[in-house]
């Protein structure tokens, strides 16, 4: 795979270089068709990169990976929206999203354990009453954190809302084990049957988990987005994401919106953290880490300024993984990573971010 | 007797100006390390007060580095795990497993950390901002996965172990370790206080303040970036090649985003422009475990409650004392001198009448 | 291929020249400091040796009875140090007394007793010092004699001393003259070759020649700035005389930001060209060079909204000013050279000049964060001034400043034009300033030129009036 890649890529430097030196190094407007060249060359490359590694691998394997890895695609997009959330309403990388999620998801795991033992309910009631918990323990953290730390900290700079938010991942991971105890804890799925269904030639088998992650994280998103766009909160939201006194200025409670920001956030990152635990592993201080690295990649992937792109480079990512898992498993982590970090040199500012010029 | 007088004045004024000179408190920062050093080897200092001197001496190298770039330069990166990881490596691979000569092995490390500083400042040419930070981070991640899975030059997730280090064939034991981290540890500090006070600290400054100022005053920005991240990545790899000489044990697991974080916090907590201030800071978040909370019990039987204490401290110092604790140490020091001179005040007043000096 | 060969060999030997003279201007600039430094501590060490001297003498004299200045100096302090010490416990009796009194425990026969003991203790203290500085202990004649070949004898050597230490000084001076002097002859000789060189080079060269007149120096032609779909600066053409004060007047949102933004690059101009003469030998085109570059071919800047760097003194934002001067490199930074402690030196006596200059002296140490708005604007100022330039475009230097501050502006600008021979390019809105300093006014409105031309013919224009300065009323 590693080797089509490359191919790829040199291919599409090649390309670049040579219509740049060719035809575009006497005509004036260079950088606005540089920049069409790159997003063509992008599409392109990414197709084709996409083509060759499927037909290499067949598409019927590829359909039933990525099935296998809908989960794992349902909480990376959780827990993006969550950051990108946070993002434009405070302007600050929430590095404790992945730490709130987890202390939601103790939580849950704790009541599921308490709910065993001592009430009578069926399982999907029990699961189902514990991932509410998540999220309203992970939302009331997400509160407390802005209320108490965020806006007390008005006149800091981003650069030191981010470094207090790293100083919550050290607060919250030291806090976990004395409140909830050194022993990792287990959230059982939904269920752990499999539906198997057929798509021309191939049958494919979709673990249930994995359905439901999908119909919820689906929702979830759909409530979220559409809220955004056509309700007067969703209003409030991007008017304080573009300009936040302006914004107070004209009548939006900014307050309310930017601590609502935070406990939705948190408590997405909650459903994220009780959806993850059955699929990759047991409920740890430190098991959602890599789930929050690649949620961080793919907001800077997508960009940051929109609340789409960074689900794109969440689909892209997921997609490279399961590709890159499958052909070499030991490197896999290695090569996705090194895959975003040149997507992210070719277009610095995400794929669909924008860049901001100061005026001097 | 008053030419005698004379002369020790003389010679007062001579030494006072060393002491005037402005990197005088290090070097005798240094002695008292050094003095330390053999007192615990007498058996005069415990040895694991000594341990944590010797780590946040290690440990402080790597802060140095990373506070030339985040509080000169104003680039994020969280990329230190990694490089410090990468030195631990290089002088165990190519020392140890190879075992090369300590010339060739500290060249080949040398070298190849400014490979891998202009490697990153070429990249952060094109990312700015918090997406560098992030984009780093996503290096020392790469940098763990190799480390995990390039058995032959890391042995893998077993850790590497380097047993013995020599200089031209004399094996140097653990103790004259220690005076080798001291040594380089004053160098270090030396060579930062040199580049603070240089053009291009001042160059620095510049590109963080105000880039269009420094563009029109002849700073080549992409340059000086250039520069800011091989300076962090030397030091980092530095740092990484005495903690492998001193702790002689590297494990891939250690080098991963809450080492970054914790090396963050140090900058951050102790002040990020002043070298007293990143030391201290050092010593707090890595150094008081060792030191002084092993002799709590709350602190043995939790061992991650050092963990809450340094989040609490990086959240209350950006919000209340964004300078760090030495500036908060200084503005406590003015205002109890403030306070004596005020109850100096009265008490003239009290002694000698109201309109007195 | 020879040309391109002549072009590099072009290029190398401009940049070589161009180092040589800055060398050269360093070590010239550097030997004034270092001559001042060695006199410094001569004085230091005459005094030294004089102080020497009396103390050596004091003791003798005091035998002696003779009167020495050093002892009588001595005496004078320890009567004064006794004076003052029992004027303290004068002042602190009183108040004993007076809190005795206040509470009532007070005896008439204690005050008197208390005070008599206090002047008792005063004329003891004042006989011992007058008693250890008097010679009556000691049989005089002996040690008159004594004192007298002693003095002869130590005034000579002191004298010997002073006279050896002033040759060496003056030797060290003249080597050091010397030195500099070769260096900067040799220097001066490759520099000459260089010329040459680059006099036979030109000849041969295909550069592109802009041929500009004599007295411009600095030609736009056609420029044209375009927004996405604003055209902020519209086929604008003017040229700007050398040793001129030109100003730019227009609305807001004329585009005259944009325009000194082009000139320096910030900007990418779409289209036209913005020819600059550097020096008698070179005219070049602004567009070939980066934003970094542009001080380096004489042009400085200062900006709108005041752009100082916050977290350096005052002193140190003129040293950043100088940066493109400093010939050390890192490793001379890192290990703090001789070579590199002396550029300092001159660099930091350069910029205490320029303060002096501007009156900025007191604020020399301070953070810039928190002074008042003219002071920020005249660091800013002061800032263009470290170097050579050869223009220097002001951003609305009056902006914020009153009547009496604009004034002193006028008089600041006018001396920098007549000090230093740069040509000046100002954007302003206070009229009063543009009509009495400036030689050419050129108006401008939504990126077209209105006019160019004296300052009292743009005062008449009617379309200036119209876009910009006012109708006359009725």
């Amino acid at each position: 795979m590693i080797n089509n890649l490359l191919i790829v890529l040199v291919i599409s430097f090649a390309i670049y270089f040579l219509i740049d030196i060719l035809f575009l190094r006497k005509k004036s407007k260079r950088f606005i068709y540089r920049a069409r060249l790159v997003n063509v060359l992008f599409v392109l490359g990414i197709l084709s990169g996409f083509y060759i590694t499927i037909t290499q691998m067949t598409l019927y394997i590829f359909l039933q990976i990525f099935l296998l890895n809908i989960a794992e695609l349902c909480v990376l997009a959780l827990a993006t929206t969550g950051i990108v959330l946070i993002f434009k309403t405070s302007v600050t990388t929430n590095f404790a999203q992945g730490t709130m999620a987890t202390f939601g998801a103790f939580f849950a795991a704790k009541l599921l354990l308490y709910l065993t033992r001592f009430v009578d309910m069926s399982m999907t009631l029990k699961l189902i009453l514990a991932l509410c918990a998540s999220a309203f323990v992970a939302f009331l953290i997400g509160l407390f954190i802005d209320v108490v730390i965020i806006r007390n900290g008005k006149n800091v700079n981003s650069i030191g809302k981010q470094m207090i938010t790293m100083g919550l991942v050290l607060l919250l991971l030291g806090l976990m084990p004395l409140v909830y105890g050194l022993i990792p804890l287990t959230v059982e799925a939904f269920s752990y049957d499999v539906k198997i269904f057929t798509l021309g030639e191939m049958t494919l088998i979709l673990p249930d988990h994995n359905y439901y992650s999908l119909i919820i994280t689906v929702a979830i998103l759909l409530v979220l987005f559409i809220s955004l766009r056509f309700t007067k909160w969703g209003l409030g939201v991007r008017a304080t994401a573009s300009n936040e006194i302006v914004a107070g200025m004209m009548g939006v409670n900014t307050r309310i919106i930017t601590a609502m920001s935070w406990g939705i956030a948190g408590a997405l990152g909650g459903v994220a953290a009780f959806l993850y635990a059955p699929v990759g592993s047991q409920v740890s201080v430190s098991y959602m880490v890599p789930v929050q690295v690649n949620a961080f990649l793919a907001s800077v992937l997508g960009g940051f300024s929109t609340f789409g792109g960074p689900l794109v480079g969440v689909v892209l990512i997921n997609l490279f993984q399961s590709m890159a898992s499958f052909f070499n498993s030991v490197w896999s982590n290695v090569i996705v990573y090194t895959l975003v970090l040149i997507l992210v040199l070719a277009k610095p500012f995400g794929l669909f971010g924008k860049r901001t010029a100061k005026k001097v | 007797m008053q030419m005698i007088n004379i002369y020790i004045k003389a010679l007062f004024k001579k030494l006072s100006r060393f002491s005037k000179h402005p990197y005088f408190g290090f070097v005798v920062f240094g002695i008292a390390l050094v003095i330390a050093q053999l007192f615990s080897m007498g058996g005069i200092l415990s040895q694991s007060v000594m341990t944590s001197f010797v780590l946040t001496m290690i440990y402080s190298v790597v802060a140095l580095g990373f506070a030339l770039l985040l509080g000169y330069a104003g680039l994020a990166s969280l990329g230190t795990a990694g490089f410090v990881g990468l030195g631990t490596y290089l002088i165990g691979h190519f020392s140890g497993t190879l075992g090369y000569p300590l010339i060739l092995t500290l060249l080949i490390s040398l070298g190849g950390a400014v490979l891998l500083g202009v490697i990153v400042g070429f990249i952060s040419l094109r990312i700015e901002g918090m997406y560098l930070a992030i984009i780093t981070l996503g290096l020392a991640e790469i940098m763990k996965e190799v480390f995990k899975s390039f058995s032959a030059f890391t042995n893998g997730v077993n850790g590497l172990s380097f047993r013995d280090f020599n200089i031209f064939g004399i094996a140097i034991s653990a103790n004259a370790v220690n005076f080798i981290v001291i040594i380089v540890f004053i160098l270090m500090i030396v060579a930062t206080l040199n580049i603070i006070k240089s053009p291009t600290g001042r160059a620095f400054l510049a590109m963080k303040n105000s880039d269009s100022a420094a563009q029109s005053m002849g700073i080549a920005l992409l340059k000086y970036r250039l520069i800011a991240f091989i300076i962090a990545t030397l030091y980092a790899v530095i740092g990484g090649m005495l903690y492998m000489i001193n702790q002689e044990f590297s494990i891939p697991q250690k080098w991963s985003l809450d080492f970054s974080l914790n090396i963050l916090a140090a900058v951050i907590v102790g002040g990020a422009q002043s070298v007293t201030g990143i030391i201290l800071g050092t010593f707090m978040i890595f150094g008081l475990n060792s030191a002084v909370l092993q002799n709590i019990d709350f602190f043995v039987q939790n061992p991650s409650a050092t963990w809450i204490l340094n989040g609490t401290l990086i959240i209350v110092v950006i919000m209340f004392y964004p300078g760090g604790l030495i500036r908060l140490l200084k503005t406590i020091v003015y205002k109890v001198k403030g306070w004596y001179l005020q109850l100096r005040h009265l008490w003239r007043i009290y002694r000698y009448g109201q309109d007195s000096k | 291929m020879a040309k391109i060969l002549n072009n590099l060999l072009l290029k190398v030997y401009l940049s070589r020249s161009v180092r040589l003279i800055e060398k050269k201007e360093l070590i010239e600039m550097y030997l004034p400091i270092s001559e001042k430094n060695i006199r410094f501590r001569q004085t230091r060490r005459q005094d030294f040796i004089d102080a020497q001297l009396k103390n050596s003498l004091m003791n003798f004299s005091i035998k002696a009875g003779e009167p020495s200045e050093l002892a009588t100096q001595t005496k004078l302090e320890c009567l004064v140090k006794i004076e003052d010490r029992f004027f303290w416990k004068q002042k602190a009796l009183e108040m004993t007394l007076k809190r005795k009194e206040k509470k009532g425990i007070l005896s008439s026969t204690e005050t008197v007793e208390k005070n008599k003991l206090l002047q008792e203790q005063k004329l003891q203290s004042l006989e011992k010092c007058e008693l250890q500085f008097s010679a009556n202990a000691y049989s005089e004649n002996r040690w008159k004699k004594e004192y007298h070949l002693k003095k002869e004898e130590l005034e000579t050597l002191a004298k010997l001393r002073k006279e050896s230490f002033d040759a060496k000084v003056e030797r060290k001076i003249s080597t050091q003259r010397n030195n500099a002097a070769t260096r900067v002859g040799k220097m001066n000789q490759k520099i000459e070759k260089m010329n040459l060189r680059l006099l036979n080079l030109k000849t041969h060269s295909t550069q592109h020649n802009y041929s500009i007149p004599e007295d411009v120096i600095l030609k736009i032609d056609h420029l044209n700035m375009r927004f996405g779909g604003l055209l902020a600066v519209d086929d604008l053409s003017f040229e700007v005389k050398k040793g001129e004060i030109f100003g730019l007047i227009g609305p807001n949102g004329a585009g005259k930001t944009t325009i000194f933004n082009c000139i320096t690059r910030f900007y990418r101009p779409t289209s036209g060209k913005m020819i600059f003469r550097k020096n008698d030998l070179e005219v070049i085109d602004l567009n070939e060079f980066q934003v970094h570059n542009i001080i380096r071919q004489g042009i400085v800047r200062t900006f709108q909204n005041v752009e100082l760097i916050w977290e350096l003194s005052v002193l140190d934002n003129l040293l950043v000013a100088a940066h493109t001067i400093y010939r050390s490199g890192f490793f001379s930074q890192l290990f703090q050279t001789r070579k590199f402690h002396q550029e300092e030196e001159v660099m930091k006596s350069k910029a205490i000049e320029v303060l002096k200059m501007l009156d900025l002296l007191p604020y020399q140490h301070v953070y810039p964060y928190g002074l008042p708005y003219g002071i920020l604007k005249k660091i800013e100022l002061a800032r263009t001034l470290m170097g050579k330039p050869q223009m220097i475009i002001l951003d609305e230097p009056a902006a914020g400043l009153n009547d009496a501050e604009t004034e002193n502006l006028e008089k600041i600008i006018k001396t920098i034009r007549d000090q230093t021979g740069a040509t000046i390019f100002l954007v302003e809105h206070d009229m009063g300033l543009v009509m009495d300093i400036c030689d050419t006014v050129c108006a401008i409105s939504f990126g077209k030129m209105l006019a160019i031309g004296k300052p009292s013919e743009i005062q008449s224009n009617p379309l200036v009036r119209s876009a910009y300065l006012g109708e006359e009323t009725e």
